[in-house]
């Protein structure tokens, strides 16, 4: 895991993408244009369903994360490792088929069935993982350049439910407290020998666990008298940060969606 | 005389557990005083400070701000004035950057926009931390996120601060850059209550000490009178300040003339033994 100056990276490989969105260099883009932006690519992706739009898609969201956002290529590709892992083996199945007997374009035999599949049915496929792929890489496009707290200020915006929005601000507050609580308790068990052996291990875990509940419990009262004290009364709200779109952002998105849309139209 | 800022009568506080806390406090606060409150673990501090503030209501008592007895209605008003920098900053900050974590208290008061702004780029100012207003809470050093707490009181511009055990979790330089930030708050004029185990820290700082023992304030005066009184520091399982300690016994042994003249630092102390 590679250091990136300004912030320490504490967590492990599960926070990361928080942590490259803060470090990104696209991150001071107003928020509201990069989710409606990547949302928007994701329908068209899956609307027009074309390989074509899907490569650009996957080239353009590659280019404005690297390039752009500054983040390393190796870094790219081991996040986008793990869905590329889940797209095969879930497309895998839909290109072969079992039979009795020999069938299809290409066929193997494992001795009591035979394993087939055809091109077309090939094609089907990798249509299939380019279009998911690059669905994917428009998400991550937006994940990996607007930190959560602002992707909630989106949401806000949006008008989904304020309690949905200040669970979400506040769970994710929480996420990395009680990770900081709960490796602390870790360690100190470690350290009185609590993972020695497996049954060991299982009642250390369970007593960990048990006692991050009233811990949480704890923190919570304490928090609520912290939010009290300074007048907080019943409505969460937090300072929202203006930050401009410029309009050669926006003329080079439409002209993106406007070339996909056009791309689809000569590809068809 | 000067009307006191805020006027405690006669607290009493009993947690939901039947425990009591508060045991009939009373006592008055005066605009720009430096009042270090110092007792054992346990002996009600902090939940003197709640109630200051009015997270917690007291059984029986009054509190009265500026001559006018707080109530439900004008308790806002009383949290507007008095705010409280949490011994442990994970409890108190909420938001997810700095900047946001600043600007909760202003928000919380409805302010406009840019008042909450404005106030938020002083505040940052004043504690030196402008360089990570964008970075999230989780990825700063226990000092860092110390200073964002009390930033976030200073945007609120409270009269009144209260501190608890503000030193506690703070590595020497830190601890020195909070002493800076209560002098240039002193200079402000704005009045102090400040929690502390640290004797030294509060004997040095202090104008006035209360000392708290199983829910009671057991003495109030200035820390020359507090820490020479050895019956009520055992009382309140407290210790003599080190400075002090040495002098004693430097005049016991004839060694330093008894001027009564107690130095409340080591420079001063210095200055003393080059006369």
């Amino acid at each position: 895991m590679g250091k990136i100056k300004g912030i320490r990276h504490k967590h492990g490989e599960g926070f990361s993408i928080d942590f490259y969105a803060y470090n990104s260099h696209i991150r001071h883009w107003n928020a509201t244009f990069k989710v409606s932006f990547s949302v928007l690519i994701l329908i068209l992706c899956i609307a027009l369903e074309n390989p074509y739009v899907s490569v650009v898609v996957i080239i353009t969201m590659a280019y404005l994360t690297i390039i752009k956002g500054a983040l390393s290529v190796n870094e790219y590709l081991s996040i986008l490792a793990i869905p590329i892992v889940f797209i095969l083996l879930g497309t895998f199945t839909i290109a072969i088929d079992f039979s009795k007997h020999p069938m299809g374009q290409y066929n193997l035999y494992l001795g009591f069935c035979y394993v087939f599949t055809s091109q077309t049915k090939l094609k089907v496929v990798v249509f299939l993982i380019l279009k998911v792929f690059a669905a994917i890489s428009a998400l991550q496009m937006m994940t990996l350049s607007t930190p959560s707290s602002e992707i909630i200020y989106v949401l806000r915006a949006a008008h989904v439910p304020k309690l949905i929005v200040e669970l979400m601000n506040l769970i994710y507050r929480y996420i990395f407290i009680l990770m900081d609580v709960y490796t602390k308790m870790k360690n100190s068990a470690e350290s009185r020998l609590g993972y020695c052996d497996f049954k060991t291990s299982c009642y250390t875990f369970g007593s960990i666990a048990s006692n991050m509940l009233v811990i949480s419990l704890k923190k919570a009262n304490t928090y609520y008298d912290a939010m009290e004290a300074r007048c907080y009364d019943g409505d969460l709200i937090f300072l929202e940060e203006d930050k401009k779109v410029e309009t050669i952002q926006i003329i080079s998105a439409a002209a993106f969606i406007i070339f996909l849309i056009l791309l689809w139209g000569f590809t068809r | 005389m000067e009307k006191p800022i805020l006027k405690l009568e006669d607290l009493y506080y009993v947690y939901g557990n039947g425990k009591s806390a508060l045991d009939g406090v009373s006592v008055d606060i005066y605009e720009g005083e430096k009042i270090a409150v110092i007792g054992s673990n346990g002996s009600g501090k902090s939940t003197f400070f709640l109630n200051i503030n009015g997270v917690f209501t007291p059984k029986q008592g009054k509190i009265i701000y500026r001559g006018t007895v707080v109530n439900k209605k004008n308790l806002k008003g009383l949290r507007k004035n008095i705010g409280i920098v949490f011994q442990d900053a994970d409890n108190q900050i909420i938001a997810s950057t700095v900047r946001a974590e600043v600007a909760f208290g202003p928000m919380n008061l409805r302010l406009p926009k840019e008042e909450v702004l404005k106030r938020v780029e002083e505040a940052l100012e004043y504690m030196n931390i402008s360089d990570f207003k964008d970075r999230p809470p989780h990825y700063l050093s226990g000092g860092e996120k110390k200073r964002v707490t009390i930033a976030g009181i200073i945007a609120m511009k409270s009269e009144i601060i209260i501190f608890d055990e503000p030193t506690a979790s703070l590595d020497p330089i830190n601890a020195l850059m909070l002493e800076e930030v209560l002098d240039k708050l002193t200079l402000e004029g704005k009045t102090m209550l400040i929690s502390t185990h640290d004797v030294d820290f509060a004997y040095r700082w202090a104008k006035r000490v209360l000392v708290f023992c199983q829910g009671k304030i057991i003495a109030d005066g200035t820390p020359l009178e507090i820490f020479q009184n050895k019956e009520i520091l055992k009382q309140a399982n407290l210790k003599q300040p080190t400075v002090m300690e040495i002098y004693e016994l430097l005049v016991e042994k004839h060694l330093l003339e008894d001027s009564k003249a107690y130095p409340k630092s080591t420079q001063e102390f210095k200055k003393m033994l080059e006369k």
